[in-house]
């Protein structure tokens, strides 16, 4: 297997097999959606209940969030992927993929990226001064108004850098989907140059497929670096 | 009847001693000054009045109710509050400064809160200035958008705490200018200050608190030309060469 050559005729196989990465990249983007959609509802309030919350259900909160980070990704996909019983949901017959096997995958990742997601928050609500909550109390607010009025929208702010880290490394992850079978990126890529004659391409495809990775994860990055300054308060925080 | 009674307060932080046994009386539209020397225990005072911080003993009457009695958030309404840090919400104009308040607590429309809140930050010199945020402005015009904030939810008394402390000299003068004003106008007002000028002319009442307790309280004349304590006349004087 030559596959340190690159070859006209490989890159012109992948060529003509465009549209299937493109059904791969689609899974991909859509998994990365779901897992940082799960992560941010779980992962939000995660983060409020570790800087606000007391006893049991604090305690509850951050031991799941210490056991989510430090279990491998992959161990964590195949848990959620062979220990859930996740029924049978049928297909998606244009992603070629299986729904149980989606929703598995969406789990894992979501959930390990709600625990870091509810990091990043976590220390953002810490980073915003005590007096901020003294002001807002002292003309009568109420602790959850000053809280969802005053200390949330400032602290969101403040967590688009780190929620741009945990995007690009969702994203970048769920090509760990590849070990349950999930037909993303990276095992189309695959399916691809494990084809009869084929092996030749093996560079190629994931020459190819890391670019598509680099322009998905570099435009998701502007993007937000674009959101971050319309939001951004003006004349920068105090 | 007093607006404000404070009897026999007492305050500790573990085993350091803040506030013993102090206990003065406030009527309405009354001026009181508060000096004494840094952890005197003056800023202490002034959060036991509207509960950011909790007596240990003793009682505080806002007109005659004992305030452990009256909702902490009605209190808080009732009792506006002025920043040595200004603690503008720093995420809001000006404007939405003093309209958050407004909207969430009294249940104003957000025409209304805005039409007020531009009201009183004309009053306190800003009308052009309601568009901006905290970072954009000087820190005399945060601060007369904190008591714009605080004016805003018409306060029966307002706490203000070293108001221009952290303001650079220059920038005084505009803040202590609206301090006259609202004082002229009436408003009951509880200051912690250094500014020996505003305290000779403005104040009805002065306190000099040392170590948690109150050495003498009086008119500020009396104060100033005829302390009965040593320890007022040097304090006084120390802070009236410096200013």
């Amino acid at each position: 297997m030559e596959s340190v050559f690159l070859q006209a005729g490989d890159w012109a196989f992948i060529a003509s097999n465009g549209s299937y990465l493109l059904v791969g990249t689609i899974v991909t983007v859509l998994l990365t959606v779901t897992s940082l959609g799960l992560g941010f509802l779980a992962g939000f309030p995660a983060g409020a209940i570790e800087v606000y919350g007391s006893g049991r259900l604090e305690d509850i909160v951050s031991t799941v969030g210490v056991v989510l980070r430090g279990t491998p990704i992959v161990v964590l996909i195949f848990l959620f992927h062979f220990g859930l019983p996740i029924p049978d949901l049928g297909d998606i017959q244009w992603l070629d993929i299986q729904l149980s096997t989606f929703v598995a995958a969406t789990l894992a990742l979501g959930l390990r990226s709600a625990a870091y997601q509810g990091q990043v928050f976590r220390g953002a609500i810490q980073s915003i001064d005590e007096g901020q909550m003294e002001a807002a109390r002292s003309v009568g607010m109420t602790r959850l108004q000053a809280i969802r009025r005053v200390v949330f929208p400032q602290a969101l702010r403040r967590s688009v850098p780190g929620f741009q880290n945990e995007f690009t490394i969702v994203l970048k992850d769920t090509s760990v989907a590849f070990a349950i079978g999930l037909a993303e990126l990276l095992t189309r890529a695959e399916n691809l140059y494990l084809q009869p004659g084929r092996g030749t391409a093996a560079m190629e495809v994931i020459i190819t497929i890391s670019a598509i990775y680099f322009v998905l994860t570099f435009t998701t990055n502007r993007s937000l670096d674009r959101l971050e300054d319309v939001y951004a308060t003006p004349g920068g925080n105090e | 009847m007093s607006l404000l009674r404070v009897e026999n307060v007492d305050k500790s932080y573990g085993d350091e001693e803040v506030l013993h046994d102090v206990s003065f009386e406030m009527d309405r539209q009354d001026v009181e000054v508060i000096v004494g020397p840094s952890g005197s225990g003056k800023s202490t005072m002034l959060r036991c009045v509207n509960r950011l911080t909790e007596i240990d003993d003793g009682a505080i009457y806002l007109d005659d109710e004992e305030i452990h009695g009256i909702d902490e958030n009605d209190l808080r309404r009732r009792v506006g509050m002025v920043f040595q840090d200004f603690n503008l919400f720093a995420h809001r104009t000006a404007r939405g400064n003093v309209t958050l308040g407004l909207t969430e607590v009294l249940g104003l429309s957000k025409e209304e809160a805005q039409a007020k809140a531009d009201d009183y930050l004309g009053r306190v010199g800003l009308a052009e200035q309601a568009d901006s945020y905290p970072a954009e402005l000087s820190g005399g015009q945060k601060q007369r958008v904190g008591i714009a904030r605080a004016l805003a939810m018409d306060p029966e008394l307002i706490l203000f705490d070293e108001p221009t402390s952290a303001l650079d000299p220059e920038l005084i003068g505009e803040v202590l200018e609206v301090m006259r004003d609202l004082a002229e106008g009436g408003m009951t007002m509880l200051c912690v200050t250094h500014e020996m000028g505003f305290a000779r002319s403005a104040a009805s009442t002065l306190t000099f608190l040392d170590e948690g307790r109150i050495v003498e309280r009086g008119p500020p004349e009396q104060l100033f030309d005829t302390p009965e304590h040593d320890r007022t006349r040097q304090f006084l004087g120390e802070l009236t060469d410096l200013h």
